[in-house]
C-alpha cells in the first residue's frame, strides 16, 4: 500500500504541478490574448475610421475628377453655354447617368441653381452650398459630405469652362453600401452610417440585421459641409477577433494535454521502477521479520536500489547467522554444550504439558557438586571447566537419549526423564551417582567428586516446571545437609524455604525499620557469683513472623551479605548501652558475636575503636566472640584482624568451642582470651557419667593450660552449675542464671544483682 | 461690387486728338491686356470692314486680348504644327473652328459688340479674349499699362475699360476731346 501510494503520490504530484503550470500558461495566454485583442480591436477601429475618412476623401477626389472630366465635355459645355433649361436638364441627367451620380445641379456664376436632376426642385433658387462653389472657384474643384433627404452624399462642385468658368456643375453621390464594403474589405471592420436626426437613424450597414452583437464599436462622426450629423459606426466582432486566439489557446491546451499524458506515463513508469524493487525489498524485510532468512532478494540493478538490495542480502545472511548463534547461546551452555536453564525449563514445561494430556510421570534431578569451589580454587578455573565438561559428558552417557541433561549454571546440573513408575526416579539418581564414582583424570590430576541430588516427580511433587525445579533444589539442599548423595523432595519443605526467602528479602530493611533489638544474657563468675559480664544477643521483631532468634536470620544475613550491617548495628547498640550502664554505676563487660564474614572487614577494628571512643567505653569492657570456623575460613587474614583488635585492647573469645575441627595448634596461635564451650556439651551436664563431662572437663583444663578463661553456655540446671563449679569453669551463662533479657529488664536485673551484696548466689533451682 | 475710377484729365493740342490711357490697379501696378475704348456720345460708328488676326503659336493665343471694332473679321491662323479647335460659347459670337491646321479659309466675322472668350477644345489651358467694341477708338494696354488711342476726333466720349476676369464693368469716364489734343489719363481699377 505504501509503495503504491508512493507511486500514486509521484503521479499526483506530477499531474498537479503540470496542471498548475499549464493552467497558469493558459490563463496568462488568455488574459494577454484578450488584452491584446481588445487593444488590437481599438487600434483597428481607429485605423478603420481613418481608412474610412481617407476612402471618402479619395472617393471625393475621384468623383471630382470624374465630374471634372464630364464637365469638360465639349458638347456638355456647349449645351450649358448656349442651351435652354430643358436641354440643360436633359444633358445633366444624361451625364449623371454616365457617372452614376444621384443628383446633379447646374449653378450659375451668380450662385443660383440653373437646373437640377431633382425635378427642378432647386431651379432658380440659390445653391444651398455656396461655400463649396467658393472652394471650387479657388481650387478648380471641391467635394464634401452633405445630407439630402436624410441621406449622406458626397457632393462635388466643378466649374464648366468655356474656357473661363461659365457655370458650376455639382453632382451628388450617395454614400452607399459599396463604399462601406470597400472599407470592410480593407479593414475587416463592419461599418454602418447613422443619421441620428432621421426617423430611421440606421442608413446603411455592412452588417446583416442579425449580426452586430458582442462587438466593439467606434462612433466616428463624418466631416460634413452642411453641419448635418452623420455618424459612421465601426464595429469589430469580438468573436471573430478572438478566433485566432481561440485557435492558439486550443493548440496550447492540446499540447498541454499531450504533455500531461506523457508526464503521467513517465511518472508512472519511473515510480513503478522505484516502487517495484522497494516493494520486493519490503517483502524481503517482512520475510526476515517472520524469521525466513532463506530467500534472497533478486534485484540486479546497477544503481542505489541495486546497492541497497546487495546490502540487504548481506544483512539477511548476517542476521541469520547471528540469530542461529544467539539461539544456541540462549538455549545452550557455551562451556559444556548442554542445554541451559532456559531450554531445560522449556523442555520440562513441554514434557509436563504432554504428561498432563497423555499421563505418565516426569522425573527431574537437580545436582550440584560437592567441594567444587575448593577444586576451582586449588586447581584453577580451567581445571574446573574441564571437570564440568567431563561431568556433562558422563551424565549424557549415563542417561537415555530422550532424557535431558542440562547445566543450569556454576556446578549445578539438572536431569529430566520420563518414568513409568515414580520409584524408578531413585534408580536414575543411583545411576548418576555411580557414573561419578570413578575418578576423573584431567591433565594428569586424578580427582574424585560427588554430587548432591534433589529429586522431584511430576505430578506428585508439583504441577508445573517452575515449582518442580524449585522443590528439586530444596531436596538437593536436604541431601547436602544430610550428607547423602540424593534426597527426594519432602512435601512441606517448600513452605519453610519460602519463609527463609521472605526473611532474606526483608532483612535488608530490618535495620532501617528499627526492627532489631538487643537482649542481654548475663555471664556469672562461677567462683565469686559476681555478675559483671553479659552477652548481647540480637533479636528481630519481625512484623509477620514475630520475634526471630539469631539462629534463624544470621545465616541468611551472611548469605545475603547483610551481616556486616547487622554486626555494626549490634556493636553500636551494645557499646552504647554498656557505656550508659557503666556511666550509671553498673560495672559491666559486654560481649558481641562476630560473624566469619566480619573477619574479612579490615575496617572493623577502626570502626570499633571509633565507637568505643565515641561512647567513652574502655576497650577492656568489650568482648568479641567468634566461632572457630569463622577463623578457619581464611586463617591468615583473620589472624591479622584479630591481632589488630587485640592490640586495641579488646578481649577476644572463641565461641561454640568443640563443634569445629580446629586443631589445638591452630588455636594456640590465636590471640584469644576466652573459650566458650558449646552449649551442646553443657545442656546435658546432669550427672558425672556422661561423655560430655569428659569433654567439658578436658576443655576447661586445656583452656586453663593455654591461659584462657573458660565459659560454659547453656547452663540450665543447678546440677550443671554445680558440675561446672567443680570442674573449675570460670563463668557460666544460661537459663539457670537468666534468660536473655531486653535491655531495660537486664538493667534492672544487673543493678539488683550487683547491689544485692555478693552477687549471684545460685539456688537449688533457678529463681528467675 | 461698386468700383470707381480716378481720372486725371490732361489738355490736348491737336485736331485729331491722341488719347493715352494708363491703367493701374489699386496698388498702382500697371495692368496689361486691358482694353480701353471711347464711345462717342450721341452718335454711332458704322461697322468696320477690317480684318484682324488671332494667331496660335506654341499652344497660346496671340495676342491674349484682341480688341476689334464691330464688323471686323478675325482670322485664326494656326502657326503650330498641331491642330487646334478654336471655339467660343460667348453670346457675342458663338462659333467653332473644327480641328484645323494653317489658316482656315474663312475668317470669323464679329458683328456684335461684346466679349468673346476663346478656347481650344483640345488645349483647355489655351484662353484668349476678343473684345468687340462699337468704336474705332480703342487700345490694349501693354506691359507698362499704357494704351495709345490715336486720331480720336474731338468731341464728347465715354471712356470704357475692360480687362480679363473683370466682374463688373467699371463706370465709363465721360471725356471731352478737342482737336489735336493729346490727352493722357490714368485709370485706376480695383482688381
Amino acid at each position: 500500500m505504501t509503495l503504491r501510494s508512493f507511486q500514486a503520490k509521484l503521479v499526483y504530484l506530477t499531474v498537479a504541478v503540470l496542471v498548475l503550470l499549464q493552467a497558469a500558461t493558459l490563463i496568462a495566454v488568455h488574459v494577454a490574448g484578450q488584452r491584446t485583442m481588445r487593444r488590437g480591436i481599438g487600434e483597428e477601429l481607429r485605423v478603420g475610421s481613418r481608412v474610412l475618412d481617407r476612402l471618402l476623401a479619395a472617393r471625393g477626389e475621384q468623383l471630382s475628377q470624374t465630374v471634372r472630366a464630364l464637365a469638360s465635355d465639349f458638347a456638355f459645355r456647349e449645351t450649358v453655354a448656349i442651351g435652354e433649361r430643358p436641354t440643360i436638364t436633359e444633358a445633366l441627367e444624361n451625364h449623371a447617368s454616365r457617372v452614376h451620380a444621384d443628383a446633379v445641379f447646374l449653378v450659375s456664376l451668380d450662385g443660383n441653381v440653373v437646373a437640377d436632376t431633382l425635378k427642378g426642385r432647386y431651379a432658380g433658387k440659390p445653391f444651398p452650398l455656396p461655400s463649396l462653389v467658393r472652394e471650387a472657384e479657388k481650387r478648380g474643384k471641391a467635394s464634401a459630405i452633405v445630407t439630402f433627404d436624410e441621406k449622406p452624399y458626397q457632393l462635388v462642385v466643378v466649374p464648366v469652362l468655356g474656357p473661363r468658368p461659365i457655370a458650376w456643375v455639382s453632382m451628388g453621390f450617395e454614400i452607399d453600401e459599396p463604399v462601406l464594403n470597400d472599407v470592410r474589405r480593407l479593414t475587416s471592420l463592419d461599418v454602418s452610417l447613422r443619421n441620428p436626426a432621421a426617423a430611421h437613424p440606421l442608413l446603411v450597414s455592412t452588417l446583416r440585421p442579425e449580426e452586430g452583437d458582442d462587438s466593439q464599436v467606434l462612433l466616428h462622426p463624418l466631416q460634413t459641409a452642411d453641419g448635418s450629423r452623420i455618424e459612421a459606426v465601426l464595429q469589430r466582432s469580438i468573436a471573430e477577433a478572438q478566433r485566432p486566439y481561440r485557435r492558439l489557446e486550443l493548440q496550447i491546451f492540446a499540447l498541454s494535454t499531450l504533455a500531461l499524458i506523457a508526464a503521467v506515463i513517465a511518472a508512472f513508469f519511473f515510480a513503478r521502477g522505484v516502487a517495484r524493487p522497494l516493494h520486493r525489498l519490503s517483502d524481503a524485510a517482512q520475510r526476515i521479520e517472520r524469521g525466513d532468512y532463506s530467500t534472497a532478494v533478486d534485484i540486479r540493478q546497477h544503481d542505489e536500489i541495486g546497492t541497497l538490495a546487495g546490502a540487504f542480502n548481506r544483512m539477511r545472511t548476517g542476521i541469520a547467522e547471528r540469530e542461529e548463534q544467539i539461539r544456541l547461546q540462549a538455549t545452550h551452555d557455551s562451556l559444556t554444550g548442554l542445554p541451559n536453564r532456559t531450554l531445560f525449563f522449556d523442555r520440562l514445561s513441554y514434557a509436563i504439558a504432554d504428561a498432563k494430556r497423555n499421563g505418565g510421570w516426569i522425573g527431574m534431578i537437580m545436582m550440584d557438586l560437592d567441594r567444587f569451589k575448593d577444586i576451582n580454587d586449588t586447581l584453577g578455573h580451567h581445571f574446573g571447566d574441564d571437570l564440568l565438561i567431563e561431568i556433562g559428558r558422563r551424565l549424557s552417557q549415563t542417561l537415555r537419549e530422550s532424557d535431558t541433561v542440562a547445566r543450569l549454571g556454576g556446578d549445578e546440573f539438572a536431569v529430566m526423564f520420563q518414568v513409568t513408575d515414580p520409584r524408578h526416579a531413585e534408580n536414575v539418581a543411583q545411576k548418576i551417582d555411580a557414573a561419578l564414582e570413578s575418578p576423573f583424570v584431567l591433565g594428569g590430576v586424578s580427582i574424585e567428586i560427588s554430587g548432591s541430588m534433589g529429586i522431584t516427580i511430576f505430578p506428585q511433587h508439583a504441577g508445573d516446571a517452575a515449582t518442580l525445579m524449585k522443590r528439586a533444589d530444596i531436596a538437593m539442599y536436604d541431601a547436602k545437609k544430610n550428607h547423602s548423595s540424593f534426597a527426594i523432595y519432602e512435601p512441606g519443605r517448600d513452605e519453610h524455604s519460602l519463609r527463609r526467602l521472605a526473611i532474606l528479602s526483608e532483612l535488608r530493611h530490618a535495620v532501617a525499620r528499627d526492627e532489631l533489638v538487643l537482649h542481654y544474657q548475663p555471664k556469672i563468675d562461677v567462683g565469686t557469683g559476681r555478675a559483671v559480664h553479659a552477652e548481647a544477643l540480637v533479636r528481630w521483631n519481625h512484623p509477620v513472623h514475630g520475634p526471630l532468634g539469631p539462629d534463624e536470620f544470621i545465616p541468611l544475613a551472611e548469605q545475603s551479605g547483610n551481616i556486616s550491617m547487622i554486626t555494626k548495628w549490634v556493636l553500636r547498640k551494645a557499646i552504647t548501652h554498656c557505656g550508659e550502664w557503666n556511666a550509671s554505676g553498673v560495672e559491666l563487660t559486654v560481649a558481641v558475636n562476630l560473624s566469619a564474614l566480619d573477619l574479612f572487614d579490615a575496617e572493623l577494628p577502626t570502626y570499633i575503636s571509633g565507637l568505643l571512643s565515641e561512647v567513652g567505653l574502655p576497650a577492656s569492657k568489650l568482648v568479641l566472640e567468634l566461632t572457630e570456623s569463622a577463623v578457619m575460613k581464611d586463617p591468615s587474614y583473620a589472624l591479622r584482624i584479630l591481632r589488630d583488635l587485640k592490640n586495641r585492647g579488646v578481649t577476644l573469645a572463641i565461641d561454640d568451642y568443640g563443634t569445629g575441627y580446629s586443631s589445638l595448634a591452630h588455636l594456640k596461635r590465636l590471640p584469644v582470651d576466652e573459650l566458650k564451650i558449646d552449649k551442646s556439651f553443657v545442656l546435658n551436664l546432669r550427672n558425672a557419667a556422661t561423655d560430655d563431662i569428659v569433654i567439658v572437663r578436658s576443655t576447661i583444663e586445656l583452656g586453663h593450660n593455654m591461659g584462657l578463661r573458660v565459659i560454659a553456655e547453656g547452663v540450665e540446671s543447678a546440677e550443671a552449675w554445680q558440675i561446672l563449679k567443680t570442674l573449675g569453669c570460670d563463668m557460666a551463662q544460661g537459663y539457670f542464671v537468666s534468660p536473655p533479657l531486653p535491655a531495660d529488664e537486664f538493667r534492672v536485673w544487673i543493678r539488683k544483682a550487683q547491689n544485692g551484696g555478693g552477687g549471684f548466689v545460685p539456688a537449688a533451682a533457678p529463681s528467675f | 461690387m461698386r468700383r470707381f475710377l480716378l481720372l486725371l484729365l490732361m489738355p490736348s493740342f491737336a485736331s485729331a486728338a491722341t488719347l493715352v490711357v494708363d491703367v493701374r490697379d489699386a496698388r498702382g501696378a500697371a495692368v496689361a491686356d486691358a482694353v480701353v475704348y471711347a464711345l462717342p456720345e450721341g452718335r454711332q460708328f458704322p461697322p468696320a470692314s477690317r480684318t484682324a488676326v488671332m494667331d496660335q503659336k506654341n499652344r497660346t493665343f496671340i495676342p491674349h486680348v484682341l480688341a476689334v471694332q464691330t464688323g471686323t473679321a478675325v482670322r485664326f491662323p494656326n502657326s503650330d504644327d498641331i491642330r487646334h479647335q478654336v471655339y467660343s460659347f460667348s453670346s457675342a459670337k458663338t462659333f467653332q473652328l473644327p480641328l484645323y491646321k494653317g489658316t482656315p479659309a474663312n475668317p470669323v466675322w464679329f458683328d456684335k459688340s461684346g466679349v468673346v472668350s476663346l478656347g481650344c477644345n483640345i488645349h483647355d489651358r489655351m484662353s484668349a479674349y476678343i473684345v468687340i467694341v462699337d468704336t474705332p477708338h480703342f487700345g490694349v494696354t501693354k506691359k507698362n499699362g499704357r494704351a495709345e488711342v490715336p486720331t480720336v476726333g474731338a468731341g464728347r466720349y465715354a471712356l470704357h475699360v475692360w480687362y480679363p476676369e473683370m466682374k463688373d464693368e467699371p463706370a465709363a469716364v465721360p471725356l471731352t476731346l478737342a482737336a489735336a489734343d493729346r490727352k493722357e489719363l490714368t485709370v485706376t481699377i480695383r482688381k
